[in-house]
């Protein structure tokens, strides 16, 4: 397990550093991850305490983001104000998103790409 | 008698300074949430992410503490976001082998979802007159809430807006889901789970593996895959 989470922040670092030197448009993270992906693709397997690791993190990925949500106390005054607008807008976007998204894949797909339920 | 106890403000003073109670509070609602989650089968809409928001919102405005103290305190969950979003290349290098013959749909799935994401947010918000401030973190709000604030961060936006709109659309997207893909008639699982992940990244995906596993894998490939070419392509997009 540390072994995976070592390797976690091996690759954070080195995204960071890239991030900050080469490329920084793109959060550091995100470039943490790419390179692990290709490292992963280049060895062909996942390491049992990565695995480990990964699935610990993606059960309890809304944990992490409390403390930053938690922020949303000091907007409440202004989300209030527009809280009906925002709402519409939060329920048409998503629908049009999962609406286009589903008929794209839909469409696009070979019509017998669908395996039996 | 013990008289060498220290009176409870003392406590409290020495408690509320320390990072202990802000990390506390924090698992706790967590726990609370995931518990609330769980003894409702997972419903959607009893999102643990909402409720432990609410909780530790509610707690720190009654124990009148003020946000920045409860933040450094809080700061050690925050960090692990960027360790967690390292760890996303597990599930998309796993979802990756199963794409051979549907990377035309996916991708076009992920280009045209996620534009349609940013646009008929924007637009809408534009048409009803939201602040301009309120409405930068619409940007990333499809992309998986620990991509998303670093997005957030890139483009001048609030990190805490992104995550909260991030949050509702997930929620929303996993609760509406079925019925706008009936609408649209995408059928089979790995299409279906593809649609969520996209547009509903983890909230959403976590719905799709209850309901079945093949659209659950599919989910977390598309929310990981969102996440990656959000990172990259709406930075571009916002200043471009």
């Amino acid at each position: 397990m540390i072994a995976g989470l070592l390797q976690l922040l091996v690759f954070q670092g080195l995204g960071e550093l890239l991030a900050h030197f080469v490329v920084p448009a793109v959060p550091g993270p995100v470039l943490g991850l790419l390179l692990l992906l290709g490292w992963l693709r280049l060895r062909g397997r996942v390491a049992p305490g990565l695995d480990l690791v990964s699935g610990a993190f993606s059960r309890h990925l809304g944990l992490l983001f409390v403390p930053a949500a938690v922020g949303v106390v000091m907007f409440l005054p202004q989300l209030r104000a527009h809280l009906p607008a925002l709402t519409v807008t939060l329920v048409l976007s998503v629908v049009a998103t999962i609406a286009v998204s589903g008929w794209l894949l839909k469409t696009l797909s070979r019509p017998d790409d669908d395996p039996p339920r | 008698m013990n008289t060498s106890l220290p009176p409870i403000h003392e406590i409290w003073v020495y408690l509320s300074g320390s990072p202990l109670l802000a990390l506390t509070l924090t698992l706790a609602a967590w726990q609370l949430g995931t518990w609330l989650y769980e003894r409702s089968g997972r419903n959607p809409l009893v999102n643990p992410v909402a409720i432990a928001v609410t909780v530790v919102a509610f707690v720190i405005v009654a124990i009148d503490m003020p946000y920045a103290t409860y933040f450094e305190g809080a700061q050690f969950v925050h960090f692990l976001l960027g360790t967690a979003t390292v760890a996303l290349a597990v599930p998309i290098h796993n979802g990756l082998a199963a794409v051979r013959g549907r990377l035309l749909p996916l991708a076009a799935a992920l280009v045209g979802g996620g534009a349609v994401s940013i646009g008929s947010a924007l637009l809408l918000a534009r048409l009803l007159g939201v602040d301009a401030p309120l409405q930068q973190g619409l940007w990333a709000k499809s992309v998986t809430a620990p991509i998303a604030m670093g997005v957030a961060e890139q483009i001048g936006a609030s990190p805490t807006l992104t995550a909260v709109y991030a949050v509702v659309t997930g929620v929303l997207g996993a609760a509406l889901g079925r019925y706008v893909l009936d609408a649209v008639g995408c059928r089979a699982w790995w299409q279906r789970g593809a649609a969520i992940g996209i547009a509903a990244h983890g909230i959403g995906t976590s719905r799709a593996f209850t309901v079945h596993p093949d659209a659950g894998a599919w989910a977390s490939l598309g929310m990981g895959l969102h996440g990656v070419v959000g990172a990259v392509l709406i930075p571009l997009l916002f200043h471009g």
